[in-house]
């Protein structure tokens, strides 16, 4: 009896000591609050720049979660609305056209849109980064000089000749087939749905078995590859900053040392430095997770 | 709810037509499977027949053909790109290395293994009395394969085709990752831009001709196999039948 007494308090102090110390937090500075769930879209640049704004929060102190590789743009955004993600890093022009507003190449013009665009829904766009990434129409190198082709508006000369490859939902997209037969008056001879500025697209351009590419403008494979990307001349392509967007809740529970976080980690975001990444992440197969953590350690957010 | 249906009525009442619309897409659909399922047939069953007739290395084959099962056909509409992608170039009468190449190499990885398997199994399950007494009577081998043991075999042969069809033209929609029509064209399409409506109307298409390719070969299955072998008949009963009425019916 007395022996089954001591194991019983013995147990009770073990469990104690348990639910005690699983209540004290691991980290320098413990912040008390919501997990914050960083959430990402289905290409390679969200998944590290998801794994750039992840990981900083993590180093200072922040509960997070990640949810990567969500889907489209129709998948994520409702999911910040509704509070299943936090945390999205978007592009200002192309976020501003989803939420009913027009953007224009002005980058703090269409920042400012954005921001009272989405503030209905209880959405909050922190300060924006000088990286940008339009999309991008691309055709290799021979195809250029073959055509003569330097600027989107050239493509109009083939028109009903070339085959375009993109997104599957490039045909439903302003920025994409919509505003090229819109803007540019141009006519494909046939649309092939592949994927988002990723692998598949790339070999299907090299292979040849399109002829023009979406690809993004910070994606390093092309100048990697050699491919040629065709200027914007007519300004289909709004400004597209990156811009981290969150929720209200967020910010109210965490105040302004999470946004004074994320804009200097924003801040120190260029094109070249992304387009790097990506290239690395497309090419060399890279983790997203390894680029994201050597990236913040050269810029000094987290130490090593 | 009785909304989406109504949306699901009008989705079908417009987008018959065109190269967008379900009639062309379901056209692409049969043709990548149709195509799969008549290689698989005229590698598996010729292959499976002569060695479920000779007996010989079953094993070894049973076992390669398998993989075609075991490896998801995802993996293999992605590994055979960049070869298809290549090939594309070099060979003539091969237009694209995207689309419709790679989904058939998927598909008949998927079609052989059923074929073959069941062709296999179905002839070496044909009584060995039967054939022992057709060679008895001086039938040649490939004669006894062909007259004999094919005939036999045949119910089992037809439900592997029958099997493997149905599987290929539920698979058939991954060609719409690698650029290909088809019904899963709606799927992934509808998914990119979340619109309900095409993802339930090309999932709907897709049951409904896989049930469609199901009653087709059960319709085949009843016009090929020879009578006496039809399930639910026995050779006797059939026999019995065919008796002089006045040895069946009571006095």
């Amino acid at each position: 009896m007395r022996n089954v007494f001591r194991s019983r308090v013995v147990g009770a102090a073990l469990v104690s000591l348990a639910l005690v110390a699983g209540a004290c937090s691991s980290g320098d500075d413990a912040t008390d609050g919501p997990t914050i769930t960083v959430g990402s879209t289905n290409f390679g640049e969200q998944l590290i720049l998801g794994e750039i704004y992840a990981s900083v929060l993590e180093a200072n102190g922040y509960s997070v979660e990640r949810k990567f590789n969500l889907g489209t743009r129709e998948v994520v955004n409702p999911a910040l609305k509704s509070g299943e993600i936090d945390l999205l890093a978007e592009y200002t022009g192309t976020l501003l056209t989803f939420e009913g507003g027009t953007p224009s190449t002005d980058s703090d013009q269409t920042w400012s849109d954005l921001q009272n665009a989405i503030g209905d829904d209880g959405l909050v766009a922190l300060a924006y980064s000088p990286a940008q990434d339009k999309n991008g129409f691309v055709v290799t190198a021979a195809t250029a000089q073959e055509l003569g082709l330097a600027a989107v508006s050239d493509l109009a000369q083939y028109n009903g000749q070339l085959v375009l490859g993109g997104p599957p939902e490039c045909p439903d997209r302003e920025f994409c087939l919509i505003g090229l037969q819109e803007v540019y008056g141009l006519d494909f001879a046939g649309f092939t749905p592949l994927d988002t500025g990723g692998p598949l697209t790339v070999a299907a351009l090299e292979g040849g078995e399109i002829d023009v590419a979406l690809l993004f403008t910070s994606d390093g494979v092309i100048a990697a590859k050699g491919f040629v990307l065709l200027e914007d001349d007519r300004n289909l392509q709004p400004a597209e900053n990156i811009v981290p967007v969150t929720t209200e809740e967020i910010m109210d529970a965490y105040g302004e040392d999470l946004r004074d976080l994320l804009d200097e980690v924003s801040a120190a975001i260029t094109t070249a430095e992304l387009s790097e990444l990506n290239k690395r992440y497309g090419l060399d197969a890279e983790d997203p997770e390894d680029l994201a953590r050597e990236w913040l350690v050269s810029k000094g957010f987290i130490e090593e | 709810m009785i909304e989406f249906f109504g949306d699901l009525a009008r989705w079908f009442a417009d987008n018959w037509d065109g190269t967008a619309g379900y009639l062309n897409r379901t056209w692409e659909h049969v043709q990548v499977s149709g195509l799969a399922v008549v290689v698989a047939s005229a590698i598996g069953v010729p292959l499976g027949a002569w060695l479920g007739h000779t007996g010989k290395g079953g094993l070894a084959v049973v076992s390669v053909v398998n993989i075609g099962r075991a490896l998801p056909s995802f993996g293999i509409v992605a590994l055979a790109l960049p070869i298809t992608i290549r090939i594309a170039d070099r060979v003539p009468f091969i237009d694209s290395g995207l689309g419709f190449l790679p989904t058939f190499i998927a598909l008949l990885a998927l079609a052989l293994p059923p074929i073959f398997t069941n062709t296999f199994a179905g002839v070496r399950n044909v009584s060995r009395d039967t054939v022992e007494a057709a060679r008895g009577m001086g039938v040649t081998e490939r004669r006894i394969l062909v007259d004999v043991e094919l005939p036999i075999a045949s119910p089992v042969v037809l439900a592997g085709i029958r099997t493997s069809a149905v599987q290929v033209v539920a698979t058939a929609t991954l060609g719409a990752l690698v650029g290909y029509g088809g019904l899963g064209r709606y799927i992934i399409d509808g998914f990119a831009v979340q619109d309900d409506l095409q993802i339930v109307a090309g999932a709907l298409l897709v049951a409904v001709l896989s049930v469609a390719t199901e009653l087709g070969f059960g319709a085949l299955q009843r016009r090929i196999v020879p009578p006496p072998l039809r399930r639910g008949t026995s050779l006797r009963r059939r026999a019995l039948r065919r008796l002089q009425p006045s040895a069946r019916t009571p006095a």
